[in-house]
C-alpha cells in the first residue's frame, strides 16, 4: 500500500537576516503516514516539531529534501497554487482556533468552501451531518466571542472537515482547552479517525498523545523514536509515553 | 495612601496605552486648533472692512456651528471607542481592590490630563497656522487684503467652553460604563466588542429623507432670495443625512447583502462585506466628518475661486462702460452732465467712445402668466415667487444705443429677459396691453439692473410718452417708495488707468460745483480694485478653511487605517492559513480601504453635484451669473482635490499594507 504522506530527508535551517547565525530546526526528518493513520508528534519546545508541522502545511519551505502528499511533491508547488492546494487537501486546527471574530461560526465553517468558489447548496449539505457529529447544530448562528472554548475549537474541527481533505493537520488542539473539552475533543478526534480520516496532530500533552495509533518523539530535529499503539489501551499508551518521554529527557540511548 | 497616587497611575496609564493615546490626543489637538482658527476668523475685525461683511461672518459662523458638531460628535466617539479597549484594565483594577470611585478619580485624572494638553497645544498649534497661513497666503495673493492676523480672546473663550464640557461629557460617559458594569463584565467586555451591528432601518428612511429633501431644495430652488434663505437649512439636512446614512445606512445595507446567500457567498464578496460591517460600525462617524468636511472644502474652494476667476467679467456687467452716471431724468441735469464731462475730456485731452444715453424708469412687479402685477398686497403675499423688476426705455434711446433701427406700433414692444424667459406674445402692465414684436438678444448695459439679483425684463416702447406714463402709473401706486425717471449716461475712455482715476476725481468734483442733484458716478477701474480686495478676501478665507479641513481630514484617515491595521493583521493571518492565497489578500483588502477612502470622496462629490443649482443661485447674488465658469472651477477643484486625496491614500494604503503583510 502506498503512503499517504511520505517526508524524506528534510532539512531547515533558519539564518538570521543578515546571514551570521544559522539555526538548524530540522536536521534530516523522514517519516511516512499510511492513509487513515492517526500520528501524533511529541517533543519538547523547540524540537522542531512545530517546524514540521508548518512544512507539513505548505506553510514553510524546507532547505533540503522532499514531501510527498499522494506522489505530488508539495515542495515544488509555486506560490500561485499553493493556497488553492492547502484549501483542497489539508484540514488544520489550531491551538488558538483561529477563527475570525467578523464571522458567525457557520461563516466561519464555510470560509474554506467560499474561498474555493463552492456553492451555496452544496455548502448547507455538507454542514448539516458535520455540525451534527460535533454537536455544534445549535449554535451555528453565534459568533465565536458568544461561545465557549471547547466549542469554538469545534468548530475549527468543523472547518477542517467541511472540505474533506486527505489529511488534517492538528497544532496543539488541546492546548487552550479545560480538560472536559479536551477529553471530549480527543474523542472526536478518535471518531473522526476511525471514519477513515487521517490525522497528524502536534502536541506535549501525554494525554493527547495517548489517544493516537502512533506516536513519533522528535528531538534536536530528528525523528528519536515512535511507539505504535497496537492493541494497547488508551492508559498503557499513556504509561509508554510517559516512560518515553522520561527517557527523552534523561538523555537516553537511542532505541530504533 | 500617597496622596498622589491616583494621578501617578492615571499618567501611567496614559504612558502605557501610548499606542492608542497618543493618535486620540492628536485628533483632540487638531480639533481644537481647527475650531479656534474658525473662531477667531469669524471674529476677525478686518472683516468689517470687506464690503459683505455680513453674510461672509454668517457663512463663518455657521462653520463654528459644524466644526463644533464634529468636534462633539468625533471626540465624542473616539473615546468611547478607546474606553471600551480599556475596560479590561479597569475591570482589573476593580479586582485588586480599587472601588469603583477611585477608578473614576483615576478617570478623572486621566481625562484632566487629556484636556490640558491637547487644549494647550491646540491653542498653541491653532495660533501658529492662523499666524503661517495668513502670512503665506498673503504673499501668494500680493493684493490688499484687509484681514490681519491677532490672537483672539472670545475665539479661546469659546473653545475652552466647547472643549470643557466635551471632556466633561466623555468623563461622564466613561463613568457610566464603568458603574454598570461589574468587574467580570468588565474584564471580559474587549471579546463583546466585536459584535455584530443591527441594521438600523428607522435611521436609514430617516437619513434618506433628510437627504432627498436637502436636495429637493437645490434642485428646485429658483430663485436666489430664496436660495439664501433655504441653504442654510437644506446644508444643515444633508448634514444629518449623511450622518445617519453614513453610520446606520451603511451597515443596514451591508446587511442586507449579507442576507443575499448567492451574493455573499462569493470569496471576495464573503471577505469584503463582512470585514466592511465592522469597519463601517467603528469609522462611519469618522468618514462622514471626512465627506462633510470634504464637501465643504469643495464648495469653499470652488465658489471663491470662481469668484476670482470671474472678476473682470462680473466688473463688466457691473460697470458696462468705464464711468457711468445715473441722473434724474430732468433734461436742464442730464445736459449739465454732459456738458461738464466733454468739457473736462477737452481738458485733459482725452476722448469718450462707446457712449450710452438713455433715459428708463424700473420698478418691482409680480408676473403672472403675460401681466405684470403691481398692488402691493400680492408682492409682499408673494416675497420669494415670481418676483420680477421691469425696465421701460423708449425706442430712440434703444436705437442709438444698440445702433439698430429698429420700429415700433404704438403697442408694441421689443423685450429682453433677463435670466428669464418670456413665453408669451402679449405683455401686461398697468393700463397697457403690449403686443411683443420681437424678443432682442442684447440690452443696453446697466450695473443697478446686474447687481439686481431677481430675474426681469427690459421693454422697449415706442416714445418717451409711454415712459413717462409708466413712471406716473407705478409713482401711483408705490407711493413713497416708487422709482424715479432716471437718465443713464455712461461712456469708455481711452486712457492709462492713472488717468481715468484722475479723471473720475475730476468729474465727481466738477459735477458737485455745478450744482445738480440726484445723481451716482461710477468708475469701472476704481471700484474694480474695490472688487479685488472682495473676492481676493473670499478666496483667503476659502483657502484657509479648506487648508484647515483638509489636515483635519488627512489626520483622521491616516489614525483610522493605521489602527486598523493592527486588528486586521490578525485577521488576514488566519485567512491565509485556511487557505486564502495572496491575491485574494491583496484583492480585498484594496477593496475595503479604497471603499472606506473613496466612499466620503464620492458622496462629496454628489453632494457638491446636487448642490450645484441652488449654489450657483447664490453666486448670481453675488453677481457670478456665469455657470459656466463655476462648472469649469468646481471640476478643476474636484480634480485637484482627488489629487490631494490620492496621494493621502497611497502613503496611507502603504503603511497599512505593512501593517497587515505576513511575515
Amino acid at each position: 500500500m502506498m503512503s499517504l504522506l511520505k517526508v524524506k530527508n528534510v532539512k531547515k535551517i533558519y539564518s538570521t537576516r543578515f546571514g551570521g547565525q544559522k539555526v538548524e530546526a530540522l536536521k534530516n526528518v523522514s517519516l511516512e503516514v499510511e492513509k487513515g493513520e492517526y500520528v501524533a508528534i511529541m517533543g519538547e519546545s523547540g524540537s522542531g516539531k512545530t517546524t514540521l508541522l508548518n512544512i507539513l502545511a505548505a506553510l514553510d519551505k524546507p532547505t533540503s529534501g522532499e514531501i510527498l502528499l499522494n506522489g505530488k511533491n508539495i515542495v515544488n508547488i509555486g506560490d500561485k497554487e499553493i493556497s488553492a492546494f492547502r484549501r483542497d487537501h489539508l484540514g488544520f486546527v489550531f491551538q488558538d482556533f483561529n477563527l475570525l471574530d467578523t464571522f458567525s461560526l457557520k461563516d466561519n465553517i464555510f470560509l474554506p468552501l467560499v474561498l474555493s468558489k463552492t456553492n451555496n447548496k452544496e455548502m448547507e449539505k455538507r454542514i448539516i451531518p458535520i455540525a451534527n457529529d460535533l454537536g455544534i447544530s445549535d449554535l451555528l448562528e453565534k459568533y465565536p466571542y458568544e461561545v465557549s472554548g471547547g466549542q469554538k475549537q469545534r468548530c475549527a474541527v468543523a472547518r477542517a472537515l467541511i472540505t474533506k481533505p486527505e489529511l488534517i493537520l492538528a497544532d496543539e488542539p488541546t492546548g487552550a482547552l479545560d480538560s472536559k473539552s479536551t477529553n471530549d475533543l480527543l474523542t472526536l478526534f478518535n471518531t473522526i479517525n476511525e471514519n477513515g480520516q487521517t490525522i497528524i496532530m502536534v502536541t506535549h500533552s501525554t494525554l493527547a498523545a495517548s489517544h493516537a495509533g502512533r506516536v513519533l518523539f522528535i528531538k534536536d530535529g530528528e525523528v528519536f523514536h515512535q511507539i505504535y499503539k497496537g492493541t494497547k489501551t488508551n492508559e498503557e499508551m499513556y504509561q509508554s509515553i510517559s516512560d518515553t518521554l522520561t527517557l527523552l529527557a534523561t538523555g537516553g540511548v537511542r532505541n530504533e | 495612601m500617597n496622596k498622589l497616587f491616583y494621578q501617578k497611575l492615571a499618567f501611567t496609564n496614559i504612558k502605557k496605552n501610548s499606542k492608542t493615546y497618543i493618535p486620540f490626543l492628536l485628533t483632540c489637538i487638531i480639533t481644537i486648533a481647527l475650531f479656534y482658527d474658525i473662531c477667531s476668523l469669524a471674529g476677525n475685525s478686518g472683516l468689517d472692512s470687506m464690503p459683505g461683511a455680513g453674510e461672509m461672518r454668517m457663512m463663518l459662523i455657521l462653520g463654528t456651528y459644524v466644526v463644533g458638531f464634529f468636534a462633539i460628535i468625533f471626540l465624542f466617539y473616539t473615546n468611547s471607542f478607546l474606553m471600551k479597549r480599556r475596560k479590561k484594565e479597569f475591570g482589573l483594577f476593580n479586582i485588586l481592590g480599587m472601588e469603583k470611585r477611585h477608578v473614576s478619580l483615576i478617570i478623572a485624572f486621566e481625562t484632566l490630563i487629556t484636556a490640558l494638553i491637547s487644549v494647550s497645544l491646540g491653542f498653541l498649534i491653532g495660533i501658529s497656522l492662523d499666524k503661517l497661513l495668513f502670512m503665506a497666503i498673503s504673499k501668494m495673493f500680493d493684493t490688499n487684503i484687509t484681514l490681519g492676523f491677532y490672537i483672539s480672546s472670545s475665539a479661546i473663550k469659546s473653545s475652552l467652553i466647547l472643549f470643557g464640557l466635551i471632556f466633561l461629557f466623555m468623563y461622564l460617559n466613561s463613568i457610566r460604563q464603568i458603574k454598570l458594569a461589574n468587574p467580570i463584565e468588565l474584564l471580559h467586555s474587549t471579546e463583546y466588542g466585536e459584535k455584530e451591528p443591527k441594521s438600523k432601518w428607522i435611521m436609514t428612511i430617516l437619513g434618506i429623507v433628510c437627504l432627498s429633501i436637502g436636495y429637493y431644495i437645490s434642485l428646485t430652488t429658483k430663485n436666489p432670495i430664496l436660495a439664501m434663505m433655504l441653504f442654510f437649512g437644506a446644508v444643515i439636512l444633508v448634514i444629518i443625512g449623511t450622518y445617519l446614512l453614513f453610520t446606520a445606512g451603511s451597515v443596514t445595507l451591508l446587511k442586507a447583502l449579507k442576507k443575499n446567500k448567492k451574493y455573499f457567498y462569493k470569496p471576495n464578496h464573503f471577505i469584503s462585506v463582512s470585514g466592511m460591517i465592522y469597519r463601517m460600525k467603528q469609522n462611519a462617524a469618522g468618514l462622514a466628518n471626512i465627506c462633510i468636511l470634504s464637501t465643504m472644502v469643495l464648495v469653499m474652494i470652488s465658489t471663491t475661486f470662481s469668484l476670482w476667476i470671474g472678476m473682470e467679467d462680473l466688473t463688466t456687467q457691473r460697470y458696462p462702460r468705464e464711468i457711468v452716471a445715473y441722473i434724474d431724468a430732468n433734461e436742464k441735469d442730464i445736459q449739465t452732465m454732459r456738458d461738464v464731462s466733454k468739457q473736462l475730456l477737452k481738458d485733459k485731452n482725452l476722448e469718450k467712445e462707446n457712449i450710452l444715453d438713455y433715459r428708463y424708469v424700473e420698478f418691482a412687479g409680480y408676473q403672472e402668466e403675460q401681466s405684470i402685477l403691481t398692488d402691493r398686497e400680492n408682492i409682499y403675499a408673494n416675497m420669494t415667487g415670481a418676483i420680477c423688476t421691469v425696465m421701460v426705455t423708449d425706442l430712440d434711446d434703444y436705437n442709438q444705443s444698440m445702433h439698430t433701427n429698429y420700429t415700433l406700433n404704438d403697442n408694441e414692444i421689443l423685450l429682453y429677459g433677463k435670466r428669464k424667459e418670456f413665453g408669451y406674445d402679449e405683455f401686461e402692465v398697468f393700463d397697457y396691453k403690449f403686443k411683443v414684436k420681437e424678443q432682442v438678444d442684447e440690452f443696453m448695459g446697466n450695473g443697478n439692473a446686474a447687481a439686481n439679483v431677481s430675474s426681469g425684463y427690459f421693454i422697449v416702447v415706442k416714445d418717451e410718452t409711454i415712459v413717462n406714463d409708466i413712471y406716473e402709473s407705478q409713482k401711483e401706486v408705490y407711493g413713497e417708495h416708487s422709482s424715479n425717471l432716471y437718465d443713464y449716461y455712461g461712456f469708455d475712455i481711452d486712457a492709462s488707468k492713472s488717468e481715468i482715476e484722475e479723471y473720475y476725481d475730476s468729474y465727481t468734483k466738477a459735477l458737485e460745483d455745478a450744482g445738480i442733484e440726484g445723481y451716482d458716478v461710477e468708475c469701472k477701474t476704481v471700484s474694480y480694485a474695490g472688487f479685488m480686495a472682495l473676492y481676493g478676501g473670499f478666496l483667503f478665507i476659502g483657502i484657509f478653511l479648506s487648508v484647515l479641513f483638509i489636515m483635519a481630514a488627512i489626520l483622521i484617515i491616516y489614525y483610522k487605517q493605521i489602527t486598523e491595521g493592527y486588528e486586521d493583521k490578525e485577521r488576514f493571518e488566519i485567512m491565509q492559513k485556511v487557505g486564502m492565497d495572496h491575491k485574494l489578500v491583496k484583492k480585498s483588502i484594496n477593496s475595503q480601504v479604497l471603499t472606506v477612502f473613496f466612499l466620503p470622496l464620492v458622496t462629496a462629490v454628489i453632494h457638491l453635484a446636487f448642490a450645484f443649482p441652488i449654489i450657483s443661485e447664490l453666486l448670481r447674488m453675488l453677481m457670478l451669473s456665469n455657470t459656466q465658469l463655476y462648472i469649469y472651477c468646481t471640476l478643476g477643484c474636484i480634480g485637484v482635490f482627488t489629487l490631494v486625496y490620492i496621494l493621502i491614500y497611497s502613503v496611507t494604503a502603504k503603511s497599512y499594507y505593512s501593517i497587515v503583510k505576513r511575515n
